[in-house]
């Protein structure tokens, strides 16, 4: 029949592009399309770039995109580089995270061919319903769960960020010292006095 | 014209003089010299080695001269190997002996080199397919030592497919094949006004276009060097350039190039296209050792011949682009791919999104003119209306159309429906979707129905519905983890701090902003990341905008690391959690009477 046979060619193509296609992670919301872009170009070709919006989440979750490369092999290579090596992006020191996409992650997803869904009404006479409520309230509980841990790995973060930026600033602080005294003549000048070289490039 | 010495045990014999130069016009320029029993000529390739490496370096002699104090020195035009630029080669094959030539402007192009260095002569031949390179012959090209037709450009540290025209004040004839020291082996000079497509440019567009999995987008790189080819197909001197690139891009073994000279040269021996397009399909039949890739060349190459015939020969692997009906085009704002799937004939809204029709619903007012708008929007009027509703507890891999369906089912209502996409955080036991209704009091009425009593989905899913409070991503200004030091933001590691200090005085106050950008390895250097350092008022977004992998010795992969190891233990948090629901959730669904 001329549907199922496009719904599976659609399917079929459909999954190729996911195999071909990279997820992001940990971006900042600064970060555009032409960056991703960019910085994936270095890879291979991108052909597309697509961000998951946030509908659900706490409003300050990286962001994260679906980046659609020319063929698995890049998109393979793009997963490798970034998981060996911290990959920055549109600011440090971050590094972003990337996997390999999968089907849930696409927001077109065709229909996988030749699936049925069926739906019956449970209502309190049916022996089922207790069991049913129960898993009802179960995934509730489990999305406030959810939203808990986030919040929780969202203070961790920040906490880190905080430390961190108080280290470099420090880091910071101290080879400004070391610069000033350098180029002002003070550090040759004692040099000479106590007869040692100066550490020079 | 002789200057005979005995540098060591080393015989050396200048030769040929070219002129003098330098500031007190005692530097004496040579064309040629002799050299531990081998002669050297201007603009030939050498090997030079650096103590402690393994392989030696290439490099292009092109200027050789001796200095007041009788030193010798030469000046090297690098080429590099591919190992070399792998970062920027991404994914692109290489030959086993293809080098590529440093061009641009910046370090690591050429070097001065005491003429002691050089450690023997090589053999690099350019197979490069400008009009300005003479054609190795089939037997130079093997008994070449390297080949090279690409050039990387240092100042941007990228492949280019094209020679510049001058490249370290040296001009291209000079880089590319010597003429007269090779027999021309027949082929015939290029024309120069005809447009320059090099051979490369073909190789790489023809890998490319064996990668790809997908007829359909084999299509598009099909028509991109379609266009390159369009001309090419033009006339029979074309075709000969196209024999001849083909010819030359043959040596390199690659199964591609393989395939596609014997489509051509097949057509060349043949004389109308008709008859190409014949020989064409028969190539189909015969696989070269792999079939997807002549299956994708012919349709490529079938538009490279044919650009504008009817779409008939792509009927086969282009079935899928002809179908979209008209009204496809209404595809936008959130949707844009190329979606094949048939309208829908259900709701007025749904025109913007294409699905399936394998379920019966009843064609309401389908207004085929009604552009829908972008998902985003009409959430958000949904959700100042009353009308959205979270549903979850889906199974993951429910599509948007299956949930609607599942409306359908369950309450007889038209609605529309969007997954929400999976991320890596997202719960794998269940997904999630917005639906919007068509009035507030049906989504209501929904979510109250949801409630009182179980809806079950196939799998012993119950649908959890609410209204939903839905957050819409606003302009985030909280990220954490992106550090900026206010004033200046350099990156401390011993080299860097040389620099830095070297160039302290340049840098006025410390108001001023510096900021760097990665640039290649050069062969000889010795720092193993040289930071060229620009000083510019805006460009520190510049740098920042840079994405690019941490080095393991500066400090911010220090802090990276720490990154890593944060996300590390969410993970891992993450991961527990995922499992323990997973189990509750099985133990209750076991207890279910039903299935």
């Amino acid at each position: 029949m001329d549907s199922t046979s496009t719904a599976e060619t659609d399917y079929a193509v459909f999954l190729e592009k996911v195999k071909r296609t990279v997820y992001i992670d940990n971006l900042s919301p600064q970060v555009t399309e032409s960056v991703v872009r960019t910085a994936l170009g270095q890879f291979g070709t991108v052909k597309n770039v697509q961000f998951i919006p946030n509908y659900t989440g706490p409003k300050n979750i990286p962001c994260c995109a679906l980046v659609e490369m020319e063929c698995p092999r890049q998109a393979k290579a793009v997963v490798l580089e970034i998981t060996q090596f911290p990959f920055m992006m549109s600011g440090m020191p971050r590094p972003v995270r990337a996997f390999r996409a999968e089907e849930e992650m696409f927001d077109d997803c065709p229909i996988k061919p030749g699936r049925r869904i069926q739906c019956r009404w449970v209502d309190r006479k049916d022996p089922d319903f207790e069991v049913a409520s129960k898993i009802k309230r179960l995934v509730r509980k489990h999305a406030a769960e959810d939203l808990f841990l986030l919040q929780q790995q969202l203070a961790q973060e920040e906490k880190l960020a905080k430390q961190q930026d108080e280290t470099l600033k420090a880091n910071y602080k101290k080879f400004s010292i070391i610069d000033n005294v350098v180029s002002d003549g003070t550090a040759p000048g004692l040099a000479k006095l106590y007869n040692m070289k100066v550490f020079d490039a | 014209m002789v200057e005979a010495e005995k540098v060591d045990s080393i015989e050396f014999k200048w030769g040929k003089k070219r002129g003098v130069g330098g500031k007190k016009k005692d530097i004496q320029f040579y064309e040629s010299f002799f050299y531990d029993g081998v002669d050297y000529t201007l603009y030939d390739s050498v090997y030079m080695y650096k103590e402690g490496e393994t392989e030696p370096y290439i490099g292009k002699l092109i200027k050789i001269w001796e200095n007041a104090d009788k030193t010798k020195k030469v000046k090297v035009l690098w080429f590099f190997r591919p190992r070399e630029i792998s970062n920027y080669l991404g994914d692109e094959k290489t030959h086993r002996n293809e080098l590529f030539l440093a061009s641009g402007e910046g370090v690591g192009n050429a070097n001065v080199n005491p003429l002691e260095a050089i450690a023997g002569k090589c053999n690099v031949v350019c197979s490069s397919k400008d009009s300005r390179n003479p054609q190795p012959s089939d037997e130079e090209l093997q008994e070449a030592d390297f080949v090279f037709y690409r050039a990387f450009d240092v100042g941007n540290c990228r492949i280019l497919d094209k020679i510049d025209e001058k490249i370290a004040g040296i001009e291209a004839k000079f880089l590319l094949n010597r003429v007269g020291n090779q027999n021309s082996s027949g082929a015939p000079k290029l024309d120069s006004n005809k447009k320059e497509v090099s051979g490369n440019a073909v190789a790489t567009d023809d890998t490319r276009i064996l990668a790809k999995k997908e007829s359909y987008l084999g299509d598009k790189a099909a028509s991109s060097s379609g266009v390159q080819f369009d001309e090419v197909a033009k006339t029979n001197e074309r075709q000969v350039l196209v024999e001849e690139k083909l010819k030359a891009a043959k040596a390199y073994g690659d199964l591609d190039d393989r395939s596609c000279k014997k489509a051509k040269l097949d057509n060349l021996t043949k004389a109308s296209y008709d008859n190409k397009v014949k020989s064409m399909q028969k190539l189909r039949h015969d696989s070269l050792g792999n079939s997807k890739a002549v299956a994708q060349i012919t349709p490529a190459s079938e538009d490279k011949l044919r650009p504008d015939l009817t779409k008939d020969p792509h009927e086969t692997n282009n079935a899928l682009s002809e179908k979209p009906k008209p009204d496809e085009k209404l595809a936008n704002g959130k949707f844009p791919e190329a979606s094949l799937r048939q309208p829908s004939e259900e709701g007025s809204e749904t025109n913007y999104y294409k699905i399936q029709e394998p379920i019966q619903r009843p064609e309401t007012d389908r207004s085929k003119w009604f552009r829908g708008l972008p998902w985003e929007e009409r959430m958000q009027t949904a959700h100042e209306q009353g009308t959205l509703v979270l549903l979850e507890n889906l199974d993951p891999s429910y599509t948007s159309a299956e949930v609607e369906d599942i409306i359908w089912q369950a309450f007889k209502k038209s609605c529309t429906a969007k997954m929400i996409q999976r991320t890596a955080r997202s719960s794998p036991h269940y997904g999630q979707a917005f639906v919007i209704f068509q009035k507030r009091e049906v989504a209501e009425m929904a979510v109250a129905k949801l409630d009182e009593v179980c809806l079950m989905l196939s799998n012993g899913r119950p649908l959890v519905g609410s209204i939903a409070s839905a957050c819409f991503p606003g302009k985030q200004s909280t990220f954490f983890g992106h550090l900026t030091i206010n004033k200046l933001r350099i990156h401390m590691q011993r080299e860097m701090v040389k620099i830095i200090l070297a160039l302290t005085t340049l840098a006025h106050t410390t108001g001023n902003v510096l900021v760097y950008k990665l640039c290649c390895v050069p062969p000889p250097s010795f720092f193993p990341l040289i930071a060229v350092i620009e000083r510019c008022s805006y460009a520190q977004r510049e740098a920042v905008s840079t994405s690019h992998c941490s080095q393991p010795n500066t400090l911010e992969y220090d802090m990276a690391m720490e990154w890593c190891l944060l996300q590390e233990r969410s993970d891992l948090a993450l991961r527990k959690l995922r499992q323990q629901q997973g189990q509750e959730l099985r133990k209750l669904r076991v207890t279910l009477k039903s299935k």
